[in-house]
């Protein structure tokens, strides 16, 4: 049995898997029914077949199989060729767009010219596999070469010297959108030489659209995540309300230079003159609006906002301007970790707060049930009993970025699923070498942006 | 100032695919033999864990109790969450069940 709202994406599925399941469907949602409404959906009809639901149950246990479904065949995919029929620039456009092969903003058309121009920002060979993908579990994967990567690269109006980042996103093999009913949101941010070699931003507004490289890279994960990872809307896609932050998975680089604490990824065990990307998932981030130094310091602040989230996986990422690193680092947490630990020992929620969460319950409660522990003995406490749900101060992270002009942060429910190396990716020089113009320009910004800091008094 | 309407380019280009390519990697699977009927046999009603579908069986079952009191059955929860394979729960199936139903997705 599937819902009714999941039938079209229930029959697609069990085709894609060469199977004729035969399925009924009673009406949707279940969770949060009262008890009548349920036996009125037992005795009442499926409304997609319109057949009487309980007696359908019982034919599709007794009713002789079909042919079909003594020898079915799976709905493969035929391979692909290269090239698209010539067209002209506008329906070609068309054909993008109408495809789903885009978010819907405008695009650059991949030709031959514009692909092998992006396959200059990378050493590696065109045919090269680099992975598979796809948004939900039960899908067939799709494969994609570096050339595939560079495609996607064009149409979101990358350079060269964006591609090993965006490769080494690809060689993740993980999309941006995760196909669930709840919505899943990425992040995403560099660390090492290459933000600087390729004008990331990591200081003033780095989570918003003022810098190229931040842009085009995460909308790159995107686009790849549409046509390498296979996602289409109501077939492999079925988040219920979307989540915005798929449009650019919240990328950007750490203040390296302006943190107190050692950079990410050296913290994950690479050196500091490794670049790379880490990937996170989770739902939300919340901004905070700061913590007033003279009633509240900002580690109590933080467990009041931590509230806010399900504490589904006991995952936390706060996402922090380089002033709070500052902050906290002069309250005493003189490593992140020692943050992490004071934040998952001194929140609690109640009981009933942790299993009331539709999510944590279908998904945890399984485990409980089975006597993982602590589940397992929180599920036996009253409502009210206090817990502290964030057993792993491993699953706490930090990471610093922002310009400074507000001691602000946001706390976020991502998980990090992991840190990949871009260095594998970059040309034979070790970097596209890019416009001058553009370089001078950059510079002459990041000079200004110093020396408001210091100016400012303010410094590390 | 009077603005030119654009027109479009009539020009052929080419292009590539953005697409990855399928791994064919999919293996078709018959589906188990059919019963000649459920009287006097034993049927496994399966909870994969979504919301509200423990409930929902509840009523299935019921339903089987008063219209086919000659099927007997057995409601149990898949152990691990929705999301994961469990080939242990696949033997004991196979092993106890004549019929099995699977819900509610979604």
């Amino acid at each position: 049995m599937a819902s009714a709202r999941f039938a079209e994406f229930a029959a697609q599925d069990a085709q894609n898997h060469g199977m004729k399941l035969r399925f009924t469907h009673p009406p949707y949602p279940l969770v949060g029914r009262p008890r009548e409404v349920l036996r009125k959906y037992v005795e009442g009809n499926d409304p997609v077949s319109g057949r009487p639901l309980m007696p359908q149950v019982v034919d599709a246990l007794i009713r002789p199989l079909t042919e079909d479904e003594k020898h079915p065949k799976a709905a493969r995919g035929k391979p692909r060729p290269r090239l698209l029929q010539p067209d002209t620039e506008e329906n070609l456009h068309r054909l993008f767009l109408e495809n789903g092969w885009t978010d819907g903003a405008p695009i650059v058309l991949p030709t031959e010219e514009r692909v092998a121009h992006m396959l200059t920002g990378t050493a590696a060979d065109p045919n090269q596999v680099v992975g598979q993908m796809t948004v939900t579990i039960h899908q067939e994967r799709l494969e994609y070469t570096v050339e595939k990567v560079a495609v996607n690269a064009v149409m979101v109006g990358a350079g060269p010297e964006h591609l090993p980042v965006i490769l080494a996103l690809a060689a993740s093999q993980e999309t941006s959108m995760p196909s669930s009913t709840t919505s899943f949101g990425r992040m995403a941010f560099v660390n090492g030489p290459i933000r600087e070699e390729i004008g990331m931003n990591s200081g003033l507004g780095a989570l918003s659209p003022f810098n190229h490289a931040n842009t085009v890279i995460g909308r790159a994960w995107t686009m790849m995540t549409l046509n390498l990872g296979d996602a289409r809307l109501n077939e492999t896609f079925m988040g219920s309300t979307g989540n915005n932050m798929n449009y650019n998975n919240m990328m950007f680089a750490e203040n390296e230079e302006r943190s107190v604490w050692e950079p990410f990824h050296v913290r994950k065990g690479f050196r500091k003159e490794e670049s790379t990307v880490s990937i996170f998932q989770g739902w939300s981030a919340i901004n905070s609006m700061g913590a007033a130094g003279c009633c509240r310091p900002a580690q109590e602040e933080m467990l009041i906002m931590m509230q806010a989230f399900p504490c589904l996986r006991g995952a936390l990422t706060l996402v922090m301007d380089p002033l709070v690193s500052k902050h906290l680092k002069e309250q005493g947490f003189d490593t992140p970790e020692k943050l992490s630990r004071y934040l998952c020992e001194n929140f609690t929620m109640t009981a009933g707060q942790f299993w009331g969460s539709d999510v944590v319950y279908s998904l945890v409660e399984p485990g409980a049930r089975n006597g993982i522990e602590p589940y397992a003995s929180w599920l036996k406490l009253p409502k009210d009993a206090r817990i502290a749900p964030y057993t792993s101060p491993d699953n706490i992270n930090m990471v610093v970025v922002g310009g400074e002009t507000q001691a602000l942060w946001l706390t976020t429910d991502m998980w990090h699923v992991k840190t990949v190396s871009i260095d594998p990716w970059r040309p034979k020089s070790g970097v596209y070498k890019e416009d001058e113009k553009a370089a001078r320009r950059r510079q002459a910004r990041q000079k200004r942006h110093a020396a408001a800091l210091t100016a400012s008094g303010y410094d590390i | 100032m009077v603005l030119k309407k654009a027109t479009p380019s009539t020009s052929l280009c080419t292009v590539l695919d953005p697409r990855g390519q399928p791994t064919l990697v999919v293996k078709p699977l018959p589906l188990a033999p059919r019963l000649d009927t459920l009287e006097g046999k034993t049927l496994y009603v399966v909870d994969v864990g979504f919301g509200g579908g423990w409930e929902f069986l509840e009523e299935a079952v019921d339903w089987f109790s008063r219209h086919m009191p000659g099927v007997k059955t057995v409601l149990q929860h898949k152990k691990g969450n929705m999301f994961v394979d469990e080939p242990e729960m696949w033997s004991e199936l196979k092993q106890n069940a004549d019929a099995v139903i699977f819900g509610v997705g979604g």
